[in-house]
């Protein structure tokens, strides 16, 4: 635990959150695609988030693993996603309907992605505050000598 | 038209200390614990040159990891001052001393 820990959690989440926006963004990019590289239409990525101790790797790594009282920063564990099926919409002309004219479309909500971009910027501001406050700290604490 | 800008070259450390070695030959621990957190600030700063340097030829892809090396590199280097002011102030205070 040194001076900049904190500094480095706030990071983590920092990094997890624009990863989030980044998810988001390709979810709205992709609303109305219909085919993608696995095959069928786009499907609706959704992100896991877990909480990693710090730092990432060594001892040190270990040793915080190890122990109850640790400080925990953020990490995307995986992109999942969405299970649902594609909406079949009748469109005989598309180049990716199916024998029955019907094309799938990705199952994707524009208003709950705008939602979900939001809470992802709300919390990056809240991370930066933190930041901010963090070094307002540290700041602070040198000012004792002078 | 292609000068690049250099970097400061490091400061010699050793320069510092055989200014102040102690006659008998003894390193004091207090100058040991001083060239560590020297060591250790020009370390943060170093990374953080890097990690903007990354981030303005667009090698580096986070924003946030860039400008929080910055902002430790700023940290370390109020605490050296702050150490410096304090120790500048003490040889004063001494040099200051009539009897």
């Amino acid at each position: 635990m040194n001076l900049f820990s904190m500094l480095d959690i706030s990071g983590s989440a920092l990094k997890a959150e624009r990863e989030r926006a980044e998810v988001v963004a390709s979810n709205l990019a992709n609303a109305e695609t219909t085919h993608s590289a696995e095959g069928g239409p786009y499907q609706r990525r959704e992100v896991v988030f877990a909480a990693k101790a710090l730092p990432e790797q060594g001892f040190a790594h270990a040793l915080a693993a190890a122990s109850d009282v640790v400080v925990r920063g953020v990490r995307v564990e995986r992109v999942m996603t969405d299970p649902t099926p594609p909406l079949r919409r009748y469109e005989p002309s598309h180049q990716d309907a199916d024998a029955e004219g019907y094309v799938g479309y990705p199952a994707i909500n524009p208003i709950e992605e705008m939602v979900d971009l939001m809470g992802a910027a709300r919390a990056y501001q809240l991370n930066v505050a933190a930041v901010q406050s963090t070094k307002a700290m540290i700041l602070q604490s040198l000012q004792i000598v002078s | 038209m292609s000068n690049t800008i250099q970097g400061l070259p490091p400061l010699d450390p050793g320069r510092f200390q055989r200014a102040v070695e102690q006659p008998s030959g003894n390193r004091s621990e207090f100058l040991d614990t001083l060239q560590k957190t020297l060591d250790q600030a020009q370390e943060v700063e170093s990374d953080a040159s890097g990690k903007v340097t990354d981030l303005i030829t667009g090698k580096g892809q986070d924003v946030h990891s860039a400008m929080i090396a910055v902002e430790k590199a700023d940290i370390s280097f109020q605490l050296i001052l702050q150490v410096r002011n304090k120790i500048v102030k003490a040889y004063q205070d001494i040099s200051g001393l009539q009897f």
